[in-house]
C-alpha cells in the first residue's frame, strides 16, 4: 500500500509539476509574434556595387537555359553587367515559400535573398505586412514603360511601385476533345450532365471563386459579401450534386490526358507545355482569369541596386521574347511580340504568349483581400474543396 | 528523489527489503536518455500543439497568435468538422478491416505454407517502401483509370454496381475518385503495417499446438478458431493499431483517390495549418484527432485482452 | 475411476476387440525411409512401448497412428475400422505430445476440456473436476501452463487427453523434459491410471528403463523396422540380436565357435574353453557365433578359488577397473585375449571387494547365456553418451 502511495504521489508531484511547467510554456513558449513590419526600418545598406552579386528565388522550370549555340538571358545579363546571379528554383509553393522566410522577414531579419517570385494573392500579402521594398522607379524604366496594359494596375499594386511580373498566365477551362465535345463556358463545367463527376476545379481560390463570381454577375476584382455568398452557394450546389471530380493543384493534366477528367477549370501554359494535341485551352465565355508572378525585393536585401537592374533587363522587349519564347507563358513585356520576330517567328502569332486585345481585355483580377477577409473566403472555400 | 523519503509510514513488505539508496537512483539515471527522447521528440511538439489549439482564434499568422486558454477552439473544430472525423474513422476502420482480412491470409501463407519462399515473400511485402507514398497511390490513379481494363472489368461482373448498393462509390460506374479508392488506396498503403506484426505473432506459434488441436478433435477450421487465431492476438492488436492510427490521419489518399466529398480530418487539418493559416482551429483539430485515436484504442486494447497472453 | 473404464467400453461395439493393427505400414521421406513396412498388433487394453533410439521411426509411427502424418502405404486398422487415412480429428485416438503442447491462452481446465468441447459435449464441469481430481491438479485448475511445473504441465496433457476416453493413448516421450527423480514418479503414475481406465496405452520412448518399467509389450525398433518384440523380461533375458542386446541393458558378446547341438543344448567353443547354450537361446546354429551374458549374470572369484555355482568357466582374467555403486560393484575383468568383461556383483557382503590387478575366474550359469548371429556387429545399440 505504502509503494503504491508514494508511487502515486511521485506521479502526482510530477504531473503538477509537469502542468505548471506546462503552463508557463503555454504562456511564453509557444505564442507566435506580430510580423508585421516596417520596409522604411528594415533596410540594410547596399552593397550591390562593390559586391556584385544578386540572389533570386524563383520557381522551377522558369528560366531559358544555355545551350550549343544559344545563350540564355541570365548568361547575357551577366556579360553586359559582370553581376553574378545566384538563381535557385526553390519556390513550389506560395504558402510553403512564406512559411521558409516568415520567420526572418516578420522579425525584421534578412532572407538572405534579394529576389523573389510570388503569385498576386501572396505578393499582395506580403506587401499588406510590410516585408517588401518599394522600387526606385528610375532605376526601373522599362518596367513602367513597357509592361502591358492588363498587368499595370492591379488592386494591390496599382503603381507597380513594389513588384514586377515575371511571367503571367490566363485561368481558363481546358477539355479533353478526343473524349468529350466542345466546352465552351465556364457553367457547363457546373452543369453539363456528360462531365458529371469528370470535372476538376483549381484549389487556388482567387481563380476558381473568381469565375464563380464571374457566373453570378459580379466583378472578381470588387465585389461584395453577398456576392461572395451567392457564388458560394452556387458551388456548394454543385459539388453536392457530385460534378466535381476534385480540387486540384496542376496535378489535373495528367488526369485530364488520361481522360479520368474530362474537362477542367486549367492554367494556360500548362496545357501549352503538356504537349498533348488532344488537350484543348480556351477562355470561357464568362470570361478570364489572368494572374502573375511577382518579382519582389524583400527587406534587408543587400543587392537592392542589382536587383533592379535585373528586373530593368527583362522588360527589354528582346528579353521579354527570349524568354517567353522558352516558357509559352504570357510574356508582360511591350513590344516582345515584334522582338519575337527574330527570336523565333513561329510563336509571333502563339495566343497564349501574345494573347489578343481581345481576349486581354476579358480578363480579370481578383480583388486584394486584407488578411481577415482572406482567411474568411479560404475557410469558406476549403469547406466545399476540404468537405 | 529525496522527498520521497518522508512519504509514508513503510509497510512490513516494504522495510522487509529496504533498496539501497544508490541502487533506487541508477534506476533513474538510465531512464535519462529515454526521458530526454521523449522530451524533445514528443512533450515539446505536443506542448506546442496543445499550445495552438488554445490560441485565440482572431489572431492569424501575420498578426501573431496568442495562447489565451481559448478552449472554444475545441467546440468550434469538433462542430465544424465531425463529418470528418467521423469519416476519417469510419474509413480507417474499414481500411484496417480490409488489412486484418487481406494481411492475415498473406501472413498465415507467408508463416506456415511459403517454405522456402519465405524470405522472398516478406521482402515482396516490404517491396513497395522503397518508392514513396506519393509515388506508390499516383500508381493507383493509372490502375483504376475510368477508361481502363480495372474499371471495365469490374463492370462486366457487375462489382460497381454491388460497390455502388453498399454505398462505396456512385452511381457513376467508376472505381477513382469514390469512397471505395480511398479506403483501397489506404488499404493498400498500410498492408505491410498489418503483415508484419501479423507475421511475427504467427510465426512464433507452435505447430504442435496445431497438432494437439486437431488431434483433440478440432477441424482445421475450429482449429483455427480456438487455437491459431488467439495465440497470434499480439500480432491483431499491433497490426490494427499501426494500421488504424496512420490510416484515420492519412489525406495523401484522400487527396489523390478521393473526391470533393470524400475528404478525411488529414485534409481538414492540412488545409488549416497551410493555407487558411487557422493555426487555433487545426490544432484544436489535432488535438481531438489525437483525443479520439487514444481513446478507441485504450477501449480496444482493454477488451482485446492482450495483456493476458504470454 | 471405474466408471471411466465402464464407459469407455459401453461406446465401443460389443463384438470384435479392438486391437490397434499396423500391416505394412510405410513412410517414406525423399531422402530416407522412416519406416519400412511395419506389421503390428497392439492388443486392446495393453501398454505397448515403441523403444528405440533417435531417428528409429518410432514417433513416425506414433505420428501416422494419431493422423498427423499419411503413411506411404500399407494400413492402420483399430478392430476392423480401418483408419489410415482418417482425418486426425476423426480417430478415436489422443496424443500425449513430447513437451506437452498445452494451449498457453487457455488455463487448465480449459486445456482439459478442449476436446470434448469440440466434440460437442454439454456441460463438461464435471467431468474435467473429476479427470484433475485423477491426476491432483484441482487446486490448478485457473492457472495457465505457464505457471506450472514440468510435471504439473505432464499431468495436464495426460488428462486433457485421457478425458476424451480415447480407444488407444499414444505418449510421445512423455517424460522426457523431466528429471531423474520426477520422471521414476511419473512413471508409476502412470501405469497407475493406465491400469485403472484400462485404455490401450502406446507409448514411445528412446528410455530403455523406462519401457520395461511400464509396458506389458515392448517393440525394439531399428532403422525402421522392429527388431524384437514381447515382454519386457523375455527381451531382457532373451535378445534376439546384438542391437537388442545392447539397446536393452547391457550385455557381454564374446566370440565363440559353434560345434553344434547336444540335446537340448548348444555347444560352443570359447577361446580355448567350452560353453552351453539352451537351444531356444541359440540365435545361430553353426559357424561362428555371439555368446552373449548379461553382467549381473557373471561371477567372478580370485583364481584358483572356487566359484560357488556351477557354470561354464573361463580362466585368466584380471581386473582392470572397479567401480562401487552403492547396492553392486562393477568390476572390468581384461581376458586373456583382450577382452573386457563386464561384471556386476550384488555386495551381499559375502565377500570383500576384489582390488584393480587382481587374478580372477569368470563364471556363468549355461541357462543366462545367449547365442547370437555373429555377421550382426557386435556394438549395435550401444548409445554413446
Amino acid at each position: 500500500m505504502a509503494e503504491l502511495e508514494r508511487r502515486t504521489l511521485l506521479k502526482g508531484s510530477v504531473g503538477v509539476a509537469a502542468l505548471g511547467a506546462s503552463a508557463a510554456a503555454l504562456k511564453w513558449g509557444f505564442n507566435t509574434p506580430d510580423r508585421k513590419q516596417n520596409p522604411a526600418d528594415c533596410q540594410a545598406k547596399d552593397v550591390s556595387a562593390t559586391d556584385k552579386r544578386l540572389i533570386f528565388s524563383n520557381w522551377p522550370e522558369y528560366i531559358d537555359e544555355d545551350d550549343k549555340k544559344y545563350v540564355s538571358t541570365l548568361t547575357q545579363f551577366e556579360k553586359d553587367t559582370g553581376i553574378k546571379v545566384d538563381y535557385t528554383a526553390d519556390v513550389n509553393d506560395n504558402n510553403e515559400f512564406f512559411a521558409k522566410v516568415a520567420n526572418q522577414l516578420g522579425s525584421c531579419s534578412s532572407s538572405k535573398r534579394d529576389l523573389f517570385a510570388l503569385t498576386d494573392w501572396m505578393a499582395a500579402k506580403m506587401i499588406q505586412v510590410g516585408w517588401i521594398q518599394k522600387l526606385d522607379a528610375s532605376k526601373v524604366p522599362n518596367l513602367h514603360a513597357n509592361i502591358i496594359d492588363s498587368l499595370k494596375s492591379p488592386g494591390w499594386d496599382k503603381k507597380r511601385e513594389y513588384s514586377a511580373p515575371w511571367q503571367s498566365g490566363l485561368t481558363g477551362i481546358a477539355y479533353n476533345k478526343k473524349k468529350v465535345g466542345e466546352v465552351k463556358s465556364f457553367s457547363e463545367l457546373l452543369t453539363r450532365k456528360d462531365l458529371k463527376g469528370r470535372v476538376t476545379l483549381l484549389t487556388e481560390m482567387r481563380d476558381t471563386m473568381g469565375f464563380m463570381l464571374l457566373l453570378e454577375g459580379a466583378d472578381p476584382s470588387n465585389f461584395t459579401d453577398a456576392q461572395w455568398q451567392k457564388a458560394m452557394e452556387r458551388l456548394k450546389k454543385a459539388d453536392g450534386d457530385g460534378q466535381f471530380r476534385a480540387f486540384t493543384g496542376n496535378d489535373y493534366v495528367q488526369d485530364l490526358a488520361s481522360g479520368n477528367v474530362l474537362a477542367a477549370e486549367a492554367w494556360s501554359g500548362d496545357i501549352a507545355n503538356a504537349g498533348d494535341d488532344n488537350l484543348v485551352w480556351i477562355p470561357p465565355e464568362e470570361g478570364i482569369m489572368i494572374w502573375a508572378d511577382n518579382m519582389l525585393i524583400p527587406n534587408l536585401a543587400t543587392h537592392k541596386d542589382n536587383a533592379e537592374e535585373w528586373i530593368n533587363y527583362y522588360y527589354e522587349p528582346e528579353v521579354g521574347a527570349k524568354l517567353a519564347n522558352y516558357n509559352s507563358y504570357i510574356c508582360p513585356v511591350k513590344g516582345a511580340q515584334e522582338a519575337m520576330e527574330k527570336v523565333n517567328p513561329e510563336n509571333v502569332h502563339n495566343e497564349l504568349i501574345f494573347p489578343t486585345e481581345k481576349t486581354l481585355s476579358q480578363t480579370h483580377g481578383f480583388m486584394a483581400l486584407d488578411e481577415a477577409k482572406s482567411r474568411t473566403y479560404e475557410g469558406d472555400f476549403s469547406s466545399v474543396t476540404a468537405s | 528523489m529525496t522527498s520521497t523519503a518522508g512519504i509514508a509510514p513503510a509497510n512490513p513488505h516494504d522495510s522487509a527489503a529496504p533498496a539501497p539508496r544508490g541502487r533506487k537512483l541508477t534506476g533513474y539515471w538510465l531512464i535519462l536518455p529515454a526521458a530526454l527522447w521523449l522530451g524533445v521528440f514528443f512533450v515539446i511538439p505536443f506542448y506546442s500543439l496543445v499550445s495552438s489549439s488554445l490560441f485565440d482564434p482572431n489572431g492569424s499568422v501575420l498578426t501573431g497568435y496568442n495562447m489565451t486558454w481559448h478552449f472554444a477552439n475545441y467546440v468550434d473544430a469538433i462542430n465544424d468538422y465531425k463529418g470528418q472525423l467521423w469519416r476519417s474513422i469510419w474509413y480507417a476502420g474499414l481500411a484496417t478491416l480490409a488489412c486484418l482480412v487481406i494481411g492475415y491470409v498473406l501472413a498465415y501463407a507467408i508463416a506456415f505454407k511459403a517454405g522456402r519462399w519465405k524470405n522472398l515473400m516478406l521482402v515482396l511485402v516490404i517491396a513497395p517502401f522503397f518508392t514513396s507514398f506519393l509515388l506508390r497511390t499516383l500508381s493507383w490513379k493509372l490502375i483504376l483509370a475510368d477508361d481502363g481494363w480495372v474499371v471495365g472489368f469490374a463492370q462486366t461482373i457487375h462489382l460497381t454496381n454491388l460497390l455502388n448498393f453498399i454505398g462505396l462509390t456512385g452511381t457513376d460506374d467508376r472505381l477513382l475518385a469514390t469512397p471505395f479508392a480511398v479506403i483501397a488506396g489506404l488499404t493498400y498503403n498500410f498492408l505491410p503495417f498489418m503483415v508484419l506484426p501479423l507475421y511475427a505473432s504467427l510465426e512464433k506459434i507452435d505447430v504442435r499446438l496445431i497438432e494437439a488441436s486437431s488431434d483433440l478433435y478440432a477441424s482445421p477450421m475450429r482449429g483455427f478458431f480456438k487455437v491459431t487465431f488467439p495465440l497470434s492476438l499480439p500480432g491483431v492488436v499491433a497490426g490494427t493499431l499501426l494500421t488504424f492510427i496512420p490510416a484515420a490521419g492519412d489525406y495523401i489518399n484522400a487527396t489523390l483517390l478521393g473526391n470533393t466529398n470524400t475528404k478525411m480530418v488529414g485534409n481538414v487539418i492540412q488545409s488549416l495549418f497551410t493555407t487558411q493559416g487557422d493555426y487555433a482551429a487545426a490544432g484544436a483539430l489535432s488535438v481531438t484527432l489525437m483525443a479520439i485515436i487514444v481513446g478507441l484504442v485504450l477501449i480496444y486494447v482493454r477488451t482485446s485482452g492482450t495483456e493476458d497472453l504470454v | 475411476m471405474s466408471q471411466l473404464h465402464e464407459s469407455t467400453t459401453t461406446d465401443r461395439p460389443a463384438s470384435g476387440s479392438r486391437d490397434l493393427r499396423l500391416s505394412g505400414l510405410t513412410k517414406e521421406y525423399a531422402a530416407f525411409t522412416a519406416v519400412k513396412s511395419l506389421d503390428l498388433v497392439m492388443p486392446q487394453g495393453s501398454f505397448f512401448a515403441l523403444l528405440g533410439p533417435s531417428g528409429c521411426g518410432k514417433t513416425t509411427t506414433l505420428r501416422m497412428v494419431a493422423g498427423l502424418e499419411t503413411p506411404t502405404s500399407g494400413a492402420i486398422h483399430l478392430g476392423d475400422t480401418e483408419i489410415t487415412y482418417a482425418k486426425p480429428y476423426k480417430r478415436p485416438v489422443n496424443t500425449v505430445f513430447q513437451n506437452y503442447a498445452l494451449f498457453p491462452h487457455l488455463n487448465i481446465s480449459k486445456n482439459v476440456a478442449f476436446g470434448l468441447e469440440r466434440r460437442g459435449v454439454k456441460n463438461v464441469g464435471q467431468q474435467v473436476a473429476d479427470m484433475l481430481e485423477l491426476v491432483e491438479l484441482t487446486s490448478q485448475a485457473h492457472k495457465k501452463p505457464a505457471q506450472m511445473s514440468g510435471g504439473q504441465q505432464q499431468r495436464v496433457a495426460l488428462a486433457r487427453a485421457l478425458i476424451n476416453q480415447p480407444e488407444v493413448l499414444l505418449l510421445d516421450e512423455p517424460l522426457g523434459a523431466l528429471d531423474l527423480k520426477l520422471r521414476r514418479g511419473m512413471q508409476l503414475e502412470l501405469k497407475r491410471i493406465q491400469t485403472e481406465v484400462g485404455l490401450t496405452f502406446v507409448h514411445v520412448t528412446h528410455d530403455q528403463e523406462e519401457a520395461m518399467t511400464m509396458a506389458d509389450t515392448i517393440a525394439v525398433m531399428n532403422q525402421g523396422v522392429i527388431e524384437q518384440m514381447g515382454a519386457p523380461n523375455d527381451l531382457y533375458e532373451n535378445p534376439k540380436t546384438t542391437f537388442v542386446a545392447n539397446f536393452l541393458g547391457q550385455s557381454n558378446l564374446i566370440e565363440a565357435e559353434i560345434q553344434g547341438r547336444e540335446g537340448g543344448q548348444v555347444k560352443v567353443r570359447v577361446q580355448g574353453a567350452l560353453a552351453s547354450i539352451p537351444t531356444e537361446r541359440a540365435h545361430s546354429e553353426s559357424g561362428k557365433g555371439w555368446l552373449g551374458i548379461r553382467p549381473e549374470k557373471v561371477l567372478i572369484a580370485e583364481a584358483g578359488h572356487p566359484i560357488d555355482a556351477p557354470g561354464d568357466v573361463i580362466t585368466g582374467g584380471f581386473i582392470t577397473d572397479v567401480s562401487f555403486v552403492g547396492v553392486s560393484t562393477q568390476y572390468m575383468v581384461k581376458m586373456p585375449w583382450g577382452q573386457e568383461l563386464m561384471v556386476f556383483e550384488q555386495n551381499t557382503g559375502a565377500r570383500r571387494m576384489l582390488p584393480v590387478g587382481t587374478k580372477v575366474d569368470v563364471s556363468w550359469r549355461p541357462e543366462y547365456a545367449f547365442l547370437l548371429d555373429a555377421s550382426q556387429d557386435a556394438k549395435a545399440g550401444i548409445e554413446e553418451d
